[in-house]
């Protein structure tokens, strides 16, 4: 009984390092039918690649990224999440805008993940893509390109492209199609519709562009999920420790500390907190004096998220706020 | 078996074997003999300004409009044949097409396909590079929904205004743009567009903004105290008052005029400017369209062959008429 196992075992061995994707095999395409073959796999898989390719608004700009769960988790680049726990919002192929919230990043490689918090109505999973985890991209395969080239355009759909992978480093793929701002985040596909790598930048020269080849991520994969921030840069500025910015003036009263001002727009006003509120405890910690908060606040960051226990006219409440970058 | 390649070891692929490169295009040879018999070569002396799309046998031949625009000689070479003294016998600058006229007899014009219903993944073929002799090709994907390019920033006559009390009087004419060919002159007090009076920026930016860029509204003026009329052709603002964006700076050569389009297809072949206005064609060797636009450096937009198609007999029919 042992020997089919041991036959099947080589075979296996064997056809693993060939991709899937007949004309990979070849150096270049030769023929119509190689062309076909070619055509037919990216009229298959660029439906279903483009309906999970997101466009991710920020203030001040946009990127895009890639839905690889049905509950909503997002792939794309650090520099454009930007951040632990900023809220940003996503939108979908059909312009549907949607919550979403992002998860960790590792900022030496440029990869981070976004998890959707906005259901889809009624409650309809999330149009996923296949992640390729098998790590048999090898150079020169034919690849495709989806993002939100310039920004959203509905009439328009996220744009596709074909290329060859021309580079192939350990924390980078090099393709030669053709990218541009706006496409940061955005998936790149083999040939079989399967993510293989998130677009990262471009060169100054057309037709030169680096990914964040997936296995980045998944050796990542854990720590960002719960909202690491890996590395010190360069693509994403570590938040600085002592810099969150809160926008309140404070008296040490009794019981805690009172309010006295409101920065306008400050993280504390848009949280609700008004003047006349008495701050009792921070993180659960007792606030008995100003330079009690003081103190908590000189050991966090922009991004990091605060709980207050608060009583306003005799009502105690709890306030969740994040801290906004000072 | 040789098949194991290590991923750490930084490894790049031969310029000869990348999408653009020769053994890559190689493949395309049966659509590269179409395009050196059908797509012809602009010129300007020694300089290739444009390419164009052969459509009839006897000499017409499309090209991208803003491209050919007063320039003084142009010479057109289609095949391995050099054609002086072209014609610009009629322009569309709706569409930003010129209809030229060379003296040739038994051309190969282009074969339309039936339609431009070509989804995303689609291979369409270009000409790329040229020679004296030979015309080379360059091969890429529909992109993108077909679909209308709105002028970028909306609508605009070209020129900046002032309220006074006599009215909107031009301060400006900006250079290439409608109001500059239409003979509107700085002090000019425009009063009417299309007969509906204008007295604010705003209220002339409003109408405007409804309009078409390449229509033609009449504007009516005082200069001089006497009243005139004049035909202006409308530009899109992102043409006539540039404001280079990042990603413009990144996109290298795009074309001048690269919106207010009534419908486009968007393919990922990234020609230079001057490589616009030659036939896209299908692996059937047939035009789905023909280059208009480098938009930037991940999109080309060309006029769909739906489009193409009426152009190309609708100028023919009006010149020959």
């Amino acid at each position: 009984m042992k020997k089919p196992l041991a036959y099947f075992l080589i075979a296996a061995v064997c056809l693993a390092p060939l991709s899937a994707f007949p004309v990979n095999a070849k150096k270049a395409p030769e023929s119509r039918a190689d062309l076909i073959t070619m055509q037919d796999a990216l009229l298959a898989a660029i439906p279903k690649a483009q309906a999970a390719t997101v466009c991710i608004d920020l203030d001040d700009g946009s990127g895009s990224g890639v839905i690889v769960s049905e509950d909503g988790l997002v792939m794309t680049a650090a520099h454009v999440s930007t951040g632990v726990g900023k809220d940003v919002t996503v939108i979908m192929a059909d312009g549907t805008k949607l919550k979403a919230e992002t998860l960790g990043l590792d900022s030496e490689t440029d990869a981070a993940l976004i998890q959707i918090t906005e259901k889809l109505p009624e409650g309809k999973p999330f149009p996923a893509v296949e992640i390729n985890k098998t790590d048999d991209t090898k150079l020169g395969d034919w690849i495709f390109s989806l993002g939100h080239s310039g920004g959203f355009d509905k009439e328009r759909g996220a744009v596709s492209r074909i290329g060859r992978l021309v580079r192939v480093a350990n924390t980078t793929l090099q393709t030669d199609g053709a990218l541009i701002g706006g496409d940061s985040g955005g998936p790149l596909f083999d040939m079989d519709g399967r993510l293989i790598g998130i677009h990262s930048r471009v060169g100054t020269v057309v037709g030169q562009n680096m990914h964040v080849p997936v296995k980045v991520f998944t050796d990542n994969w854990d720590r960002m999920l719960k909202s690491e921030f890996i590395g010190e840069g360069p693509f994403v500025k570590k938040p600085e420790i002592g810099k969150g910015f809160l926008g309140l003036a404070t008296k040490t009263a009794k019981g805690g500390i009172e309010v006295t001002k409101l920065g306008k727009k400050s993280p504390a006003e848009e949280a609700g907190i008004k003047e006349g509120d008495l701050i009792r405890t921070l993180n659960g910690e007792k606030l008995d004096s100003r330079e009690k908060l003081q103190s908590i606040l000189a050991e966090l960051a922009a991004g990091d998220k605060i709980t207050f226990e608060i009583t306003r006219d005799g009502k105690d409440e709890t306030i969740n706020l994040k801290l906004g970058e000072r | 078996m040789a098949f194991v390649v290590p991923a750490f070891t930084q490894q790049s692929l031969e310029t000869n074997f990348r999408t653009t490169g020769a053994a890559v295009t190689a493949v395309f040879e049966p659509q590269r003999a179409v395009i050196q018999l059908s797509s012809a070569v602009i010129y300007n002396g020694r300089n290739e300004i444009a390419y164009g799309t052969v459509i009839s046998a006897d000499g017409y031949v499309l090209t991208k409009a803003s491209e050919v625009e007063g320039v003084g000689k142009i010479d057109v070479r289609v095949d391995k044949e050099l054609f002086k003294d072209a014609k610009v016998v009629m322009t569309d600058t709706r569409w930003d097409v010129a209809l030229l006229k060379i003296d040739a007899t038994d051309l190969t014009p282009v074969v339309f396909a039936p339609d431009s219903k070509l989804p995303r993944g689609t291979w369409v073929v270009v000409n790329g590079v040229t020679s004296r002799t030979n015309r080379r090709v360059m091969a890429g994907i529909i992109s993108a929904d077909n679909r209308e390019i709105l002028p970028e920033g909306g609508a605009v006559l070209g020129v900046t205004l002032k309220e006074t009390k006599k009215g909107l009087a031009v301060e400006e004419v900006s250079k290439d743009s409608g109001a500059e060919k239409s003979g509107l002159k700085k002090g000019d007090i425009i009063t009417t567009i299309d007969g509906k009076p204008v007295k604010e920026v705003a209220a002339l930016g409003k109408l405007l903004s409804k309009m078409k860029s390449g229509s033609d509204v009449k504007v009516a003026i005082l200069r001089d105290g006497k009243k005139d009329e004049l035909d202006v052709k409308l530009s899109a603002r992102g043409d006539i008052f540039r404001e280079a964006t990042r990603n413009d700076e990144m996109s290298g050569n795009f074309s001048n005029r690269r919106s207010g389009f009534p419908r486009v297809i968007q393919h990922d072949i990234l020609g230079a400017s001057i490589t616009m206005g030659g036939p896209v064609l299908d692996l059937e060797g047939r035009a789905v369209g023909m280059n208009i636009a480098r938009a930037n450096r991940a999109e080309t937009f060309a006029i769909p062959v739906e489009e193409l198609r009426e152009l190309a007999e609708g100028m023919i029919k009006q010149v020959v008429k």
